[in-house]
């Protein structure tokens, strides 16, 4: 088995800082905290550059080259609402070490993200809903079949869509938490691949209860089969327990200093 | 339905280690397929075969043996008939009479066999210690600076003292690393991990992941070397992709199979046929389960493991 992959979520507009130095194309914020995601060990960035609906095309390309020229070709997630900004990003794209993702599709009004992955041969979210969270498996399950017809009716291989169940948060869904695990152990069955966002579990919670609890469930959901997740990579406790399950899986090979690599 | 054949390919490969300088120089590992998988993809560097010989001589050898070298043989002598073997790659110089257990020989001696040695081929060379891990850590690095410009392989480097040796052998005179662990796959990763965090380059390192005679607890060396091979190219594992090198005759001839005198055991037959029987079915085993190197010392062990590998690659 792979490895779990880890998508660092710290590159995202929804950050004063990062918002700046897109709007300014200033690269030391996005630097920063590039190499800090790294060097905790994040296998793939997501570059979150927002609607981006005046300059999405040539922003994307900005950041696509800045983090590759400056990372060793880092895989990267192409993430905003901007389609036309996903392509461009994705001519721009060194894939020596891995594909692009596209961030993201779902069965309703986004199910054209999934066409835009097949025709430049990328990954693809695929998030199980078509807009409000699923009700329940049944429906999950729906959306899921609906987006996996649709990738390989347009020749895309199944483990290129990556299926995120939705996570969903503790405080207002508790009773939902063991469907979701549930909904992983399905698309593991099928033999697909899995990710999303998993600390949207611990919304609301006290800062430092959020990594225990996102430790907790990550853990859970590897049992499960999830393959990847969009996570914050300096969350020591969490990058810790997933290197951990890792050698649990037999995903990787133990060694005393596991933790160092 | 008719047969697809389907190679199994992957993304990572074994890192491809040269030793050696000039046209003799030598290249293990760079491939990207299980041992002797030629139906799945190339296998650029064919595995290698070394031949061993110590500074103690030929204290404990066999009749044909002592007749190839011939009685008395310098060191300088047994170099170059090691290294012209028929099948032989490279020149393995086992540094034992260094052991404090044993004949204790000082650093300044055995650095001058080591010289005397390097000075005689242009073999590629590979420069094994005593195997005390005190003495080792004073005594490899000397060698490491004696050969400078040589691009030799030192070893062994342990849990115990790789800091010495990997500091001199892999950083300060730029000579390969032998990283040595036995059979223990955890502490073998583990020790690249620490090596490669010293600043030794992944590039510079073989491992000898150990070895035992085939028949004493042999299953555990095959599953340890098909782990390391399945984590280096299945999981692109990089602190797994160093070629392994694998000294074998200092195992073989050192069990009861080879050791027993015919007086002793007449119904055994000749104690050189046993030994060489031994060295090779261990060495065959060894490369079949991941081995880019087996290091041997009766010249028809040598002929018969490299025609094996040449009928084979």
């Amino acid at each position: 088995m792979a490895k779990f992959v880890t998508i660092g979520e710290r590159i995202h507009c929804i950050s004063p800082a990062i918002k700046e130095a897109f709007a300014t194309r200033n690269p030391e914020a996005i630097l920063k905290r590039a190499k800090e995601q790294l060097d905790a060990g994040a296998t793939y960035l997501d570059v979150n550059i927002g609607p981006a609906e005046s300059d999405g095309p040539e922003l994307m390309q900005w950041a696509v080259k800045l983090l590759q020229e400056n990372f060793d070709n880092v895989p990267l997630a192409l993430d905003t609402a901007n389609k036309a900004a996903i392509e461009a990003g994705i001519a721009v794209y060194n894939r020596a070490k891995g594909k692009p993702i596209v961030n993201s599709a779902d069965a309703g009004d986004r199910i054209s993200y999934i066409d835009l992955a097949a025709a430049n041969d990328a990954i693809v979210i695929a998030l199980c809903s078509n807009g409000p969270i699923a009700a329940d498996n049944d429906e999950r399950m729906v959306h899921c079949q609906t987006m996996l017809e649709h990738g390989m009716m347009l020749g895309m291989e199944p483990t290129d869509l990556w299926f995120d169940p939705l996570f969903v948060v503790v405080k207002g869904m508790q009773d939902k938490q063991m469907e979701v695990l549930e909904a992983i152990k399905m698309f593991s069955d099928m033999g697909l691949n899995s990710t999303g966002g998993l600390s949207n579990n611990s919304n609301g919670m006290p800062k430092h209860i959020r990594p225990i609890m996102d430790a907790a469930l990550v853990a859970m959901c590897m049992m499960q089969g999830l393959t990847s997740a969009i996570v914050n990579p300096c969350d020591q406790r969490l990058m810790e327990t997933i290197k951990s399950c890792d050698v649990f899986k037999n995903n990787t090979l133990y060694a005393d200093s596991y933790l160092e690599l | 339905m008719p047969f697809n054949f389907k190679p199994q390919k992957f993304n990572a490969s074994i890192k491809t280690v040269e030793i050696g300088c000039g046209d003799k120089a030598i290249k293990l590992g760079g491939e990207s397929v299980f041992p002797f998988y030629t139906f799945d993809g190339p296998i650029e560097n064919a595995p290698k075969v070394g031949v061993e010989i110590t500074d103690m001589g030929l204290i404990n050898a066999t009749p044909e043996l002592i007749a190839y070298y011939g009685e008395g043989a310098s060191m300088a002598d047994m170099a170059k008939k090691a290294a012209a073997m028929e099948g032989a790659d490279f020149v393995y110089l086992s540094l034992e009479g260094g052991d404090p257990n044993g004949e204790n020989k000082s650093v300044e001696d055995l650095v001058a066999v080591v010289k005397e040695v390097a000075d005689a081929i242009d073999a590629p060379l590979v420069v094994a210690g005593c195997k005390n891990v005190e003495k080792d850590a004073e005594l490899l690095p000397k060698v490491a600076e004696a050969l400078q410009g040589k691009n030799v392989v030192i070893m062994p480097a342990k849990e115990e003292n790789y800091k010495a040796i990997g500091a001199a052998a892999g950083l300060a005179y730029n000579q390969k690393l032998g990283a040595e662990s036995a059979v223990d796959i955890n502490l073998a990763k583990q020790l690249n991990v620490v090596t490669t965090q010293l600043g030794v380059k992944p590039e510079s390192i073989v491992m000898n992941v150990g070895t035992a005679t085939a028949g004493y607890g042999y299953e555990y060396v095959v599953s340890t070397m098909d782990r390391v091979k399945a984590a280096a190219l299945s999981q692109d594992d990089a602190m797994l992709q160093m070629p392994i090198l694998t000294p074998v005759a200092s195992e073989t001839w050192n069990v009861k199979e080879s050791v027993a005198s015919e007086e002793d055991s007449p119904e055994w037959g000749s104690r050189e046929e046993r030994g060489i029987s031994m060295e090779i079915m261990t060495a065959a085993a060894d490369l079949v389960s991941g081995s880019n190197a087996v290091v041997l010392q009766h010249p028809q062990s040598v002929a018969t493991i490299s025609k094996m590998i040449k009928e084979l690659v």
